[in-house]
């Protein structure tokens, strides 16, 4: 009994399954919608972030069987193309001279790519097209790949005379026009044989002693070697302190002309200069400071502008950040950071020593010149850049425009500094450490540096500068390793540089 | 047997095939359609009565001009690439493939269609299009991967048109021989323990593959039983919640803010579950794992309308997915590759990485049918691990772009649409629940091995229906599909009236006073 009346009452309530089945439906409906959105933003909005990402095997695929696009300099003349195959009929790249190595790199299908071959791989190999429309109807072009040729503002000229002026020391040379950042030169020695590393039979060989030279030919010192600057890092002091307004270009100090003598005693250490015999008792002002670069006058100047101040402008100059360029770049620093004293300073001593280019500060070349170009150019550096225009077979030609990328100072400052690193060239005193610098006939600027190191080693050679003065063409930073001083090796190759650029940029 | 169909009323002379012209039969015939004119048959036949079915018909021409189209595409694509210098593809590899193949499996299902035809059954005449459309894909997808990945039967390719040519035969003789459900009604827990003693086999004698033991061998057979599992599963739950739904809904107790059934009707159904689950996840298939609860669930939802059911059910799937994360390392790497496959691309989410790179290669409409990556396949460089079995998504979502996604996607939604009109429709709730149930296992299926593909959920190893590769999955997979058709036809042996006869409630009304 109790059984029939439970199932006679629970069967009248029964609702058919219908409208369950439909909101079950609903459910699932939605859930392939979310499936459909998840495909949509892989396919769509991550799409091209992922498609040219270099350890997509499709990249890596494209790059071992596309042609890739030439390499050319900006006269036309070519550095990298692919018109040779190997046995299997894959084409494989060349090089024309070992002096542009370190900035186009290499592409190899062993070891990968390196340089503006990496940095560009996409649109070398033709994956990468300009415009959206033409990327998304790519699938019925029967070539799928539409290699893009780059035309760089680099001058095989100019670079080839950068890395003959070097010779055998280890160093780096960056010419750089202020006005466009636009870079002519970028040399790094010891230069190596890319060709070799691209050519499939001798790869192997060639990149195993690559690897094991001492001498570091892989590392692009112009761009990612990291040094101690010495003077020439005085003009960021300058850029610091006159901007800030903590001195002006007639700041004297009275502790100066006897500190020549017994060294300035900072917190107990002792800041040490050498030019005490030319100046005499003479309290220095901005220009004469600069002219015989008075370590004293820019370390007591570095104390007065603060650590702050110093952090901020190194900061805008593109110390400690990625500053956008065509190929990776090392980070410059001011100090090692840390320290209490500001700004990552550990004391007073530190910051002293940094003012004039000794502290932990290290710099890459190519910093050093962006810093020449800001002076030259009134206070702001123009993006630098090395490819001036990607040419594909169909795409038509994407040409990167000459932009501002930030103002250091104003224009007045950066006059002030124009005039003092023309006296350190041109000066009466100048001419003594950086005479060969000047260029004849032309109004030239600069600064040296002798970046002191540790265990009594050969000091690194430094010089930054431009010219002409009144409207500066190209601007320049040079480094060589153990070169001693700035004025002795650095100086003089400059000086010789710069003509050869300035006739080269004359002569069209 | 055609006697049994009830609804079509008896015709005047079995010598006469329905809709004769001028014949009796014709207009007493409420919806049997005339123009069956035509297939006039010799007298050695005479006992079929063909039913002509143009829908499908007409649906069919269109998945063979899609997959001609298709076949063309990639026979040229990669003839072109065969001509080019002589890389990636060996001479002439494409010869045995294409046309050939393509054109037994549209034969094989012409001839499903033509023995629906004559089988004269009113069953779904979209069900068939839709999934040949989507095994058609998948033959021309392991065509255009490398044949080397797998194949018990010549190459991938060749392989996977035997399953599908049996897969075919097997739906069909389904959907036209099945007549009366009373064989899984009425033995549903034989079934389930036959399923249980199925998975213990496997557990004892299976082999390990990649860490999982998911393979029985049995001499030359090997397959993977929680294929055919999550059928039987279907059929136990429907069985069981179809006969206690009224007490699953009536007999509910409150436990605070959740109404709980009465738990001695859930007993059975939680230890068929948890006995299911329990072996899953001692195999590592966590796939399959998730497959089962989330069609359990959803059918808990059906028979009873109760969201605190499925709530509750959430509530010990997530508590158990926190237990499981804590104490397997392969549940917890699992997670962490989803969380982020780029930690380890090289290692770890290699598999996951390449998928997404593989999508967005594709982009909006794709790269075309054999343009994706040479090496797209497993084993080679770049290529996706397991792409045959794992990630056929992710290659179609290369080749075939967002729109070929789309278009994928929205075939399972038209199967799954049928299959739940067909459980909507049904005569009675065993019919209804099993119906859905069917839909739902492929759906789900569908869903949460898209969903690891595309990185919305931890990727799992359980086959895309219809497109991966593998016997066991195409078959249990047609297997599906043959039973909705054949409960799609409403003329289909009436359900037995429903027994009062629950031996549980009676046991349990005996005890109560």
């Amino acid at each position: 009994m109790t059984r029939a009346s439970g199932v006679a009452a629970a069967k009248p309530r029964r609702r058919p399954v219908g409208a369950n089945v439909a909101r079950v439906g609903l459910v699932l409906a939605l859930a392939f919608g979310a499936l459909a959105g998840g495909a949509g933003y892989w396919q769509v909005m991550r799409a091209a972030p992922l498609s040219n990402a270099s350890d997509n095997p499709a990249v890596v695929a494209a790059a071992r069987r596309a042609v890739r696009g030439e390499i050319v300099d900006r006269d036309g003349a070519w550095l990298a193309r692919s018109d040779r195959r190997d046995a299997n009929g894959e084409p494989y790249r060349v090089y024309r001279s070992a002096v542009v190595s370190p900035v186009i790199g290499y592409a190899s299908r062993q070891f990968g790519s390196a340089g503006l071959e990496r940095t560009y791989d996409a649109q070398l190999v033709g994956l990468a097209r300009p415009d959206p429309v033409a990327d998304l109807l790519k699938k019925f072009d029967p070539d799928p790949y539409d290699p893009q040729r780059l035309t760089l503002s680099l001058s095989l000229e100019l670079q080839q005379a950068a890395v003959e002026g070097l010779g055998r020391d280890r160093g780096a040379v960056v010419i750089i026009q202020p006005k466009t950042g636009e870079i002519l030169a970028l040399a790094s020695t010891p230069i190596y044989d890319a060709s070799g590393v691209a050519n499939p039979v001798t790869s192997e060989a060639v990149f195993a002693e690559l690897q094991s030279d001492d001498s570091l030919p892989l590392l692009p010192r112009a761009t990612q070697g990291r040094y101690i600057p010495g003077s020439v890092f005085k003009i960021v002091t300058a850029m610091a302190a006159l901007g800030s307004g903590a001195v002006t270009t007639d700041t004297t100090y009275a502790e100066q002309p006897k500190a020549e003598r017994d060294g300035l005693l900072v917190q107990g250490f002792r800041v040490r200069d050498g030019h005490h015999l030319f100046t005499g008792n003479k309290a220095l002002d901005f220009q004469e400071a600069t002219e015989v670069s008075c370590n004293i006058w820019f370390a007591l100047t570095g104390l007065e502008a603060g650590p702050e101040a110093l952090a901020e402008t190194a900061a805008r100059l593109g110390f400690g950040e990625t500053i956008p360029f065509d190929l990776p770049l090392g980070r410059s620093q001011i100090t090692n950071g840390g320290g209490s004293f500001g700004a990552g300073f550990k004391d007073a001593v530190e910051l002293a020593n940094a003012a004039y280019g000794q502290g932990e500060t290290v710099v890459t070349p190519f910093q050093m010149a962006l810093v020449a170009a800001a002076v030259a150019n009134d206070g702001v550096i123009m993006e630098p850049h090395l490819v001036t225009s990607l040419t594909g077979k169909e795409g038509g030609t994407r040409r990167v425009e000459p932009q501002p990328w930030r103002q250091i100072v104003t224009p007045l400052v950066a006059r002030e500094i124009q005039a003092a690193m023309q006296r350190a060239v041109e000066g009466e005193l100048g001419r003594l450490f950086t005479r060969g610098a000047d260029v004849p006939g032309v109004e030239t600027a600069g600064k040296s540096g002798t970046a002191e190191l540790d265990g009594g080693a050969n000091p690194h050679s430094w010089f930054i500068g431009f010219a002409p003065v009144d409207d500066p063409q190209v601007a320049i930073a040079i480094l060589v390793e153990g070169g001693g001083r700035g004025g002795e090796r650095a100086a003089p190759l400059a000086g010789s540089l710069m003509k050869t650029a300035l006739d080269y940029l004359d002569g069209g | 047997m055609t006697g049994l169909r009830a609804s079509s009323p008896p015709a005047p002379s079995p010598q006469a095939p329905a809709g004769t012209p001028g014949g009796p039969a014709g207009p007493a015939t409420p919806s049997g359609p005339a123009p069956a004119g035509a297939l006039v048959l010799p007298p050695i036949l005479a006992g079929i009565r063909p039913r002509p079915r143009w829908r499908e018909l007409g649906l069919l021409s269109i998945v063979a001009a899609a997959l001609s189209a298709g076949s063309i595409s990639l026979g040229a694509t990669l003839r072109a690439r065969d001509a080019e210098a002589g890389t990636g593809i060996p001479e002439g590899a494409f010869a045995p493939y294409g046309a050939t193949l393509l054109a037994i499996y549209l034969g094989a299902l012409l001839a499903a269609h033509v023995a629906q035809v004559l089988a004269g059954r009113r069953s779904d005449q979209v069900l068939l299009p839709a999934v040949g459309l989507l095994g058609g894909i998948s033959l021309l997808l392991m065509e255009r991967l490398p044949q080397t990945l797998a194949g018990q039967f010549g190459g991938l390719a060749q392989t996977q048109l035997v399953w599908l040519l049996i897969a075919i035969g097997m739906l069909t003789t389904l959907a036209i021989a099945v007549r009366s459900d009373s064989w899984l009604r009425l033995y549903k827990y034989t079934w389930a323990a036959a399923g249980v003693g199925l998975l213990l086999l496997t557990f004892v004698l299976g082999r390990d593959v990649n860490g999982a033991r998911l393979t029985l061998e049995l001499g030359p057979i090997s397959g993977q039983p929680s294929e055919l599992l999550k059928v039987i599963l279907v059929v136990f739950l429907a069985g069981y919640l179809s006969e206690n739904r009224a007490l699953l809904v009536e007999q509910s107790t409150r436990v605070g803010p959740f109404q709980l059934p009465p738990l001695p009707y859930l007993a059975p159904m939680v230890a068929m579950w948890a006995i299911a689950l329990g072996i899953v996840v001692v195999q590592r298939d966590l796939g399959a794992a998730l497959l089962f609860f989330a069609v359990f669930l959803l059918l808990l939802y059906i028979a009873t309308a109760r969201w605190s059911y499925v709530v509750l059910g959430l509530a010990v799937f997530l508590a158990g997915g926190a237990l499981m994360y804590a104490i397997f390392g392969h549940v917890q790497q699992r997670v962490d590759i989803w969380l982020d496959p780029f930690a380890d691309p090289r290692g770890a989410g290699y598999q996951v990485v390449m998928a997404l790179y593989a999508f967005a290669r594709g982009g909006i409409l794709g790269t075309g049918l054999g343009n994706g990556l040479p090496t797209v396949g497993g084993g080679q460089p770049g290529g996706i691990p397991e792409i045959h079995t794992d990630f056929p998504l992710a290659a179609l979502g290369e080749e075939l772009g967002l729109i070929g996604i789309m278009a994928i996607l929205g075939l399972y939604l038209v199967v799954i649409e049928r299959g739940l009109r067909i459980a909507a429709s049904a005569a009675d709730e065993f019919r209804s629940l099993l119906a859905a149930g069917l839909s739902l296992v492929v759906g789900v299926q569908a869903f949460i091995i898209a969903a690891g593909n595309l990185k919305l959920i931890p990727l799992t190893g359980i086959t895309l229906p219809f497109i991966s590769y593998g016997g066991s999955s195409l078959l249990a997979n047609s297997l599906v599909v043959g039973l909705l058709l054949a409960l799609s036809d409403r003329g289909v042996e009436p359900p037995p009236p429903p027994r009062s006869g629950r031996r549980l409630a009676r046991l349990l009304d005996r005890g109560a006073p």
